[in-house]
């Protein structure tokens, strides 16, 4: 069939300007100029001019049936699609060419040329090859190919028999490694036992299907061995909260709302991918974690979400990155832009953007969340009915993201950067964006029995978990493909993005299918749900998978982990006493630059914060909304008052000084961050996520610690954690280095308030108010902190100010002060100490502070030593817990029960202004702090 | 009759429940109409007193923000379309809808398959979601009676929003109902402010009869009580207004 082509190029291509500057960036500065020409390739008997519309718009872009690129510019590289692969766009095009009358269209593809100018055809390709496409999807086209047909070809591998019979340790672990399984002996040894009994070899699908359900990823083995799983759901059944509606047993938890809503929860990290493919990496961490609030329950929707990121310093000099790892600096910029691609299409607000590093994020740190709201009546999922038909929908199947649950098990090597790229998927929202509109359609019109999403596993995890209790019967053929050479095996452990797993019954399966059209939804029945209590799959006319659920899902070796007590090298703070007004300048200044305490708008202002008309406060606020709330408030039922307030905790300085007090004070940390507003810690719910090392008994008892602690307190605390997940493979590997990450930890909570005008945000809001500091700001308060940082320390202890029973001393009396309307702005205190708070509150009303440093001397302190601390710590010091109260200065505060200092003043001069005794230390304009803050994350994303 | 309005959606639209709440909240009743029920004839356009085009990616923003959308509605439902319009009944396209009628041609000129303004990426290259104040041009249109001179406040949100047009003004005969200003409410090319470089300060556009606007900004993220701002308000209460007065 005929082949033909029309290539566009844009006038004003923003695009291209913005790839010149990142590859510039980027090692590239030679590169001088920077043009992309994309190729539409048509296949069938089609009027190439009618369809110029459609691919340029004549104000902007110049369309021709000929490439518009004057070869003598520079070096041109094209990327296209795989042949076997489907492009994304293929759909729009043959849609949009049916528009215009063109159906005879039978195919199309679309391939971009770069051109660089300056740079040699060699290193074009290298930059091509570094940033421009994935290879396991893409591919240079060689200038002289030419394509017989667009169409996807390939040809599949056959399924082959694997016997393990015979086969010694070292044999056992020598194909485990290489067939990129990463199972333990004790695994290969376990399905070596199966095949004798069985008295049969396994298929490669079955055992690819073993091993993937018995990852660390899909099965928790770390956590399972060290009896860490239990322990939070113990704790949160202990409590028996009367707002928690579904907790630990679902693919989010659940929250009762008011009148009859829900609202849900999860975190999810996706640290390996990201830390080798950031761009597709994260955009798919966001899918995924999205699909996880769609497969709540009968499917609920997503009505916010986070992005945290932790990496090492992206100000790094290039040789200080280890061998194999990409540059920190490309993956906090790659991640913002994989963030915006997937989140904006979706249509959900950006929450909470955070950005942190360590030194030990070789292998990064990548977290988002999901909130979600659904009808109580929908928040439990039914179990299938055998004969209920397993309807696959959203996207094809392709080759993206095999491996994934078994690869980011694994620890990360520098050869793994390159081996193990076929693990990252690839994104494309506007299928998710989808079936987000069509779910709870189909949920409120009764069709669901049961959905969940496809991550990592694939089809293999989300059918070998939805039928653990009947048994399922696929047919693999029915499976729609966008790579033609799939094989069994891959088409069950392919990680292809945008894929749910419904359960529906059959009498109800005409009527889905229908509204799935409606909202061009593509779906396919793949097969049923049965009471064998087996998993089965067949392919190509034979049976590829024959597999006990009690086999797949009891015979799981949990093998024993020694845990030892690590010796830890932490040093006492020896930090330097500020003297002179220049010390106190450069130190404050240093503080509000930090990356922890800087702005991060440069990323956060690129995601959409206010889609779906929910949002009451974002991410910035104030005047002008430029200061950090380090909150988020919704009213997610129209019409309504009702709040849903999230926080977030994150901090991976603490972990060094002290695992089991930093796991404590994230918790503490982020329901401050909500009590302080007027939420109450009694309607509130915990999600946690844990990063920490590959095993070793070390890193275990630091894990087991975290846990144990963070049971205990929220035990006491008497608010539950509903939802969590654990990855414990933070470790990097490379030439001879084995760098771990540090023990980590992140806390959202997920809170409701019956009016959101009730909530209290932290700008300033009059001057002659005056500022309290309410609970404890002695003892600890610069170990693990920013000010620390700047002089290279973390210190051998944290700020342990409180207990649980103290907290929530403090909780109580803040929740009767807002009552009482007795302050108008609040803040919780955390990392950048006082001072952050101070700036971000001045920032967001143009209003100026006096602080008193010395205590005492600006009215009263009780219940703790006034004189063992200094000054730095006064205003630096992370007094996790503790909070900065703006007061009128008529309100009579009667005796306060808990620890108090009164810190100043709320001035009408836009400046900070610290004294002493009276006498003035440092005065510094709101306008210099606010260059020092707003520079440095500007920097790094370039 | 209750006028009811047709918000017009397909595939990656995603404001579209927002903006029938802003319109609930001015008073007005309305239906979201799927594209594609337009396209089967299960629903036609005639039976609406006037239509939003809402915010999101529709089809992904495939090939081009909006156009896809544009190019449906241009050659296959020409005549639908033409018909509304011929009636003079107001038409707001919000971010994504404002993309879809500049594909369209619908705007500047009201002259569907015409295409004489483009909404190209920001001058940033990047996504850009901040606040902004706009200053209203004029008080010609249905759309902006009475507020000509106002600053309103609501929150904005897209990648292609700079306005693009040959020669000395839109042509058609459009008008620039919207800029985007400074605090003090002059009219700005200073980034943020004017958040993406669009010339003129070109936030919001009319045709010659103000009867259809396009606008980047997002009103219908600024009406409710738990909206920052309201301002945005004004805009669904001006269409509410119109119909009790025509």
């Amino acid at each position: 069939m005929a082949i033909s082509c029309i290539y566009t190029v844009s006038r004003d291509d923003a695009e291209a300007r913005n790839w010149l500057r990142f590859l510039r960036h980027h090692g590239y500065g030679d590169l001088s100029t920077l043009v992309i020409e994309r190729v539409f390739w048509l296949e069938g008997a089609v009027d190439v001019r009618s369809l110029l519309p459609l691919v340029a718009n004549p104000l902007y872009q110049a369309g021709s049936e000929h490439s518009m690129l004057d070869p003598g510019a520079g070096p041109i590289v094209e990327i296209a699609y795989r042949p076997a692969v489907t492009d994304p766009e293929t759909p729009s095009i043959l849609a949009g060419a049916r528009a215009l009358g063109q159906d005879r269209l039978e195919f199309a593809r679309l391939s971009r040329r770069y051109q660089f100018g300056g740079l040699t055809a060699a290193r074009a390709r290298e930059a091509a090859g570094r940033f421009l496409y994935n290879p396991v999807v893409e591919r240079v086209r060689e200038p002289d190919e030419v394509w017989a047909t667009l169409r996807p070809t390939g040809r599949p591998d056959p399924v082959r028999s694997i016997s393990l019979a015979g086969l010694s340790e070292g044999d056992l672990c020598a194909l485990s490694q290489e067939r990129s399984w990463y199972a333990p002996l004790a695994q290969m040894r376990v399905i070596q036992a199966h095949e004798t009994r069985q008295a049969r070899p396994h298929t490669d699908a079955e055992i690819e299907i073993l091993v993937q359900s018995w990852s660390d990823h899909c099965y928790h083995t770390t956590w399972k061995s060290l009896g860490l799983l239990k322990q939070l759901s113990q704790a949160t059944a202990d409590i028996n909260h009367p707002l928690v509606v579904s907790a630990f047993k679902d693919n989010a938890g659940g929250m009762e709302f008011y009148e009859g809503w829900v609202v849900t929860v999860k975190g999810e990290t996706h640290n390996f991918p990201s830390s080798i493919a950031p761009f597709g990496g994260i955009s798919t961490k966001h899918g995924g974690v999205i699909r996880d609030t769609l497969g709540f329950g009968k499917g609920a929707y997503p009505v916010g979400g986070t992005t945290v990121m932790g990496t090492m310093d992206p100000r790094l000099a290039e040789q200080d990155v280890p061998a194999g790892a990409l540059h920190p600096r490309l993956i906090v910029s790659e991640s913002i832009r994989g963030t915006a691609y997937y989140v904006n299409p979706m249509g959900i607000p950006m929450m909470h953007p955070l950005y942190r590093t360590h030194p030990r994020y070789a292998k990064c740190f990548a977290l988002g969340h999901s909130f979600g709201l659904i009808p109580k009546q929908y928040a439990i999922k039914e179990t299938p009915q055998p004969g209920d038909i397993a309807l696959l929908i959203g996207g094809e199947t392709g080759r993206d993201g095999i491996h994934g649950a078994t690869a980011s098990s694994a620890g990360m090597t520098g050869e793994t950067l390159s081996r193990e790229s076929a693990a990252v998927q690839i994104g494309h929202p506007i299928t998710e964006r989808k079936f987000t509109t069509a779910i709870p359609v189909l949920r409120d019109a009764g069709l669901i029995r049961s959905i969940t999403d496809l991550g990592a596993g694939g089809i293999s995890s989300a059918a070998g978990e939805m039928a653990e209790k009947t048994g399922v019967e696929l047919d693999l053929d029915c499976v729609p493909l966008k790579d033609r050479s799939l094989t069994a095996w891959e088409i069950l452990l392919s990680e292809s993005q945008e894929r749910m797993l419904l359960a529906v019954a059959p009498e109800n399966l005409v009527q889905a299918q229908a509204i799935l059209d409606r909202y061009e939804v593509a779906h396919a029945a793949i097969g049923r749900f049965t009471s064998s209590r087996r998993f089965e799959a067949s392919w190509q006319g034979q049976k590829v998978v024959d597999l006990e659920m009690s086999f797949l899902w009891a015979a799981c070796p949990i093998e024993p982990v020694e845990v030892r007590e690590p010796k830890r090298r932490v040093e006492p703070l020896r930090l330097p006493t500020l003297k002179t007004r220049e010390e106190w300048s450069a130190a404050v200044h240093g503080v509000l630059g930090h990356y922890h305490c800087a702005d991060q708008s440069p990323a956060g202002s690129r995601f959409d914060s206010t889609v779906q008309g929910r949002t009451v406060v974002g991410p910035y606020g104030g005047r002008d909304h430029r200061m950090p709330t380090n909150l988020a408030v919704s009213a997610p039922l129209r019409g309504k008052p009702y709040g849903l307030v999230t926080t977030v905790a994150f901090n991976p300085f603490y972990g060094d000084a002290d695992p089991r007090v930093c796991a404590q004070l994230m918790v503490i940390e982020a329901i401050t961050k909500a009590v302080v507003a007027g939420v109450d810690y009694r309607e509130m719910v915990l999600c946690d996520n844990f990063y920490t090392p590959r095993l070793r008994p070390e890193t275990a008892w630091d894990l087991r610690e975290m846990v144990a602690a963070i049971a205990e307190l929220s035990r006491a605390l008497g608010v539950p954690f509903i939802s969590g997940k654990d990855s414990s493979s933070g470790t990097f590997e490379a030439a001879g280095r084995r760098i771990d990450v540090p023990p980590t930890l992140a806390v959202a909570t997920m809170g409701r308030v019956p009016d959101v005008s009730r909530v209290v945000t932290k700008e300033f809001k009059r001057a002659g108010n005056r500022l309290l500091l309410l609970g404890r700001s002695d003892g600890g308060g610069l170990g693990g902190s920013v000010y620390a940082d700047l002089n290279g320390q973390r210190g051998d202890r944290l700020f342990e100010g409180y207990d649980a029973s103290s907290i929530r001393q403090l909780w109580d009396l803040l929740l009767a002060l807002r009552r009482e309307r007795q302050y108008v702005s609040g803040a919780a205190i955390a990392e950048g100490g006082t001072l952050l708070r101070v700036f971000e509150a001045s920032l967001g009303s143009g209003l100026g502070a006096r602080i008193e440093l010395a205590p005492g001397a600006a009215g009263t302190t009780t219940g703790q030593d006034a004189t063992s601390f200094a000054k730095e710590e006064h205003f630096f010091g992370e007094f996790v817990g503790s909070v900065l109260l703006e007061i009128e200065p008529d309100v009579r505060l009667d005796a306060l029960k808990v620890p108090y200092r009164w810190l100043g003043e709320v001035i009408s001069q836009a400046e900070i202004m610290l004294t002493e005794g009276g006498s003035e230390v440092l005065r510094e304009s709101l306008a210099d702090l606010e260059e020092s803050w707003a520079k440095t994350f500007r920097e790094v994303v370039g | 009759m209750t006028p009811t309005v047709a918000i017009l959606y397909a595939p990656g639209t995603n404001c579209h429940e927002e903006t029938a709440a802003a319109l609930e909240r001015a008073g007005l009743a309305s239906e979201l109409v799927l594209l594609r029920d337009l396209l089967t004839g299960d629903v036609r356009l005639d039976r609406y007193q006037a239509s939003v085009v809402p915010g999101g990616f529709s089809y992904g923003d495939h090939l081009g923000a909006g156009r896809i959308f544009a190019t449906i509605l241009v050659s296959q439902l020409k005549e639908q379309l033409a018909t509304f319009l011929e009636a003079g009944k107001p038409l707001l396209g919000i971010c994504n809808g404002f993309q879809v009628l500049t594909e369209a041609g619908i705007l500047p000129g009201k002259r569907p398959g015409e295409r004489a303004l483009a909404l190209v990426e920001n001058e940033s290259a990047r996504f850009e979601d901040r606040f902004v104040r706009l200053v209203v041009s004029e008080d010609y249109s249905p759309w902006t009676a009475g507020l000509g001179g106002r600053v309103l406040k609501m929150p904005s949100a897209h990648a292609e929003g700079r306005a693009l047009w040959c020669g000395p003004a839109p042509g058609g005969g459009a008008r620039v109902a919207f800029r985007y200003c400074d605090p003090a409410g002059n009219p700005t090319a200073e980034y943020p402010h004017n958040p993406s470089g669009a010339p003129a300060a070109v936030a919001g556009i009319t045709d010659a009869t103000g009867l259809v606007l396009g606008l980047m900004p997002h009103p219908e993220r600024a009406s409710l009580p738990v909206h920052a701002s309201q301002d945005g308000l004004e805009l669904f209460r001006n269409l509410a207004n119109w119909f009790r007065n025509s």
